[in-house]
């Protein structure tokens, strides 16, 4: 369906054998990426963000995220497991942190690496870009993949404002590599496998918007990992050794929504749920909201917690991980870590690793790069629309009729593909209007 | 192409439909962003002049080949002094409308500002009409 370059390649699937074409991931469609063909859903590479909703809405689960395979972890001596914080919340508070390590290693993996460890840096650097742009007012927070996508594609007037700066995945990866090889550890020799809570993170590894080197070799499925540990929890063991962590509650709270922009000087805001963040992104294009300072977006409600690869509520979620954050607060963390010999520098190397020299627009609704040409689409579209019922049906494929609309004049389909403008027969024809009243319009546009 | 909307007044809540209307088409068009941000940011600004100041109105928005062309006309008391209107932070609006988190004073200033061409005729108990254009070369 797609022509031309394909920009974006994605982590969601859709297994033909299971979809039922319902239309249903079709119409949560943020950008209004999927079409049925064939009875079954397709979704279009640069249009996709990789956000989830179509997997959390799907009824038939016909959507799946393609991970790597876990044998692969045996290709390296080093396995480092790196882990944000959303996987312990979903366990219940009665495992102690060490213990779901302890089955974590028993896997396989020979160290473990929670993300939010470079919390620290991450703040730093942060700091340091809004700092370099005074000419920015508002910074968009850029720990959401799938935010930055839909900026891309949706909001393209706003990708300067979000904050140049990869994910926090990339520098934990860097760093334990380091740490590593500081030990004595060939580069070769070590495997990181992140353990993702949802399709952006993965999209993000596996195909970056900075187009640069990852040093994440492989990305697990957190619910796949979940069902591992959990089996093994049963016998849990009492020796399981602390690993040196001293993560604070600020660390463990930076994937829940809130946790991240708090942290920051300065007005900060935190927005998160996908309907929220499209409205709010509508909003600060529009100029129709003054908000200065920092926001943070998270296209999941109550954030990474809401993850789609999470496997226990988010609400639920949420709190055990405050009761951990709590936890550690009460362990006094925050001043174990400052005692700790742990350098939290950023070198020059990692600061310029983690940089994303440009983001650039993909906008899904320019109808051509020629305007002339573009200018005659958008009128024959406008007029396609007025011709459609407006009723949303989604029975020609299509997501709604201004869907189809933009459909028709990019070539993509035909107008005798509506039902309205296409009734079956007499007995149809009448039937559709005791329903909808009198839409049936005539395809005069069309001929 | 050619697009009409009606303005109600005192309703700030519906305002902003004409804006969203027309950036979706100068999107479809591939108009360059900062045309787009300027020309939603000064429709969106006149739209609340009315809403805020007139009876109710219309706004006519035409996009061509080069220009896109905004006429905002209103019902309303008029502008008695449209120099001072156009000082930044000078405003008549009411205080239920500044408490809304409008009426600063910078509407006009702020389409001036975002405008290659403004135009506003006001009569004094009769209404005004704002026509505004940006170019898009």
């Amino acid at each position: 369906m797609p022509t031309g370059e394909i920009y974006f390649r994605h982590s969601l699937r859709v297994n033909d054998y299971l979809c039922q074409g319902c239309t249903t991931c079709m119409r949560t469609c943020p950008t209004a990426a999927i079409r049925i063909r064939g009875g079954k859903a397709v979704i279009s590479d640069n249009k996709c963000v990789d956000c989830g909703e179509c997997m959390k809405a799907c009824p038939h689960k016909a959507i799946y995220i393609k991970q790597d395979d876990f044998g692969l972890i045996e290709n390296y001596r080093y396995r480092v497991c790196l882990v944000p914080t959303t996987f312990i919340g979903q366990f219940d508070t009665k495992y102690k942190t060490k213990a779901i390590y302890s089955c974590l290693l028993k896997l396989g993996f020979t160290h473990i690496y929670e993300v939010e460890h470079e919390v620290p840096r991450m703040m730093e650097l942060y700091n340091r870009y809004m700092e370099d742009h005074p000419e920015i007012s508002t910074f968009i927070s850029p720990y959401c993949p799938a935010v930055t996508r839909l900026i891309q594609v949706r909001f393209p007037s706003l990708v300067d404002n979000v904050i140049h700066v990869r994910a926090p995945l990339e520098l934990a990866s860097r760093v334990i590599v380091k740490r590593l090889m500081d030990d004595g550890a060939r580069r070769e020799s070590i495997g990181v496998f992140y353990v993702t809570p949802c399709a952006a993170k993965i999209a993000a590894v596996k195909y970056p918007v900075s187009g640069k080197e990852t040093y994440v070799s492989g990305v697990i499925n957190m619910d796949f990992l979940y069902n591992k540990v959990l089996l093994m929890l049963h016998d849990s063991d009492k020796n399981a050794q602390p690993i040196n962590h001293a993560l604070t509650a600020r660390d463990v709270m930076w994937p829940l929504a809130g946790g991240e922009a708090v942290n920051f000087k300065g007005y900060q805001y935190a927005v998160d749920g996908l309907q929220n963040v499209l409205n709010f992104l509508e909003k600060l294009e529009d100029e129709a909201v003054d908000a200065p300072g920092l926001v943070e977006m998270r296209i999941c409600d109550q954030g990474c917690v809401g993850g789609v690869l999470t496997t226990n509520d988010r609400f639920v979620a949420r709190k055990r991980l405050e009761y951990r954050a709590r936890l550690f607060e009460r362990l006094e963390n925050s001043k174990l870590r400052e005692s700790s010999n742990e350098d939290n520098t950023l070198t020059p190397e990692w600061i310029k690793d983690m940089e994303i020299p440009d983001i650039k627009p993909r906008s899904i609704y320019k109808l051509n790069d020629n305007y002339a040409e573009a200018f005659k689409m958008a009128e024959r579209m406008k007029k396609i629309e007025k011709a459609l019922p407006g009723v949303n049906c989604s029975a020609c494929g299509a997501p709604s009729c201004a869907a189809l609309a933009e459909d028709i004049v990019r070539g993509d389909a035909n107008a005798d593909t509506c039902v309205f403008i296409n009734p079956l027969s007499k007995t149809s024809k009448d039937a559709m209007n005791r329903i909808w009243g009198d839409r049936i319009k005539s395809n005069k546009e069309e001929q | 192409m050619h697009y009409t909307f009606k303005i109600e007044r005192g309703n700030f809540t519906d305002a902003g439909q004409a804006s969203s209307s027309v950036k979706r088409t100068l999107k479809q068009l591939g108009v360059d962003p900062v045309n787009i941000k300027r020309t939603v940011v000064a429709l969106f600004e006149a739209e609340i002049n009315a809403v805020a100041h007139a009876y109710g109105g219309t706004i006519d928005v035409d996009i061509d080949g080069e220009k896109i062309v905004m006429v905002v006309a209103d019902e309303g008391p008029g502008i008695p002094n449209i120099d001072l209107a156009m000082q930044e932070g000078w405003s008549t609006a009411s205080p239920q409308v500044r408490e809304m988190g409008y009426g600063a004073g910078m509407g006009l200033p702020n389409i001036k500002k975002n405008t290659d061409d403004l135009k506003i005729d006001t009569k004094i108990g009769v209404g005004t009409t704002v026509t505004m254009t940006v170019y898009l070369t």
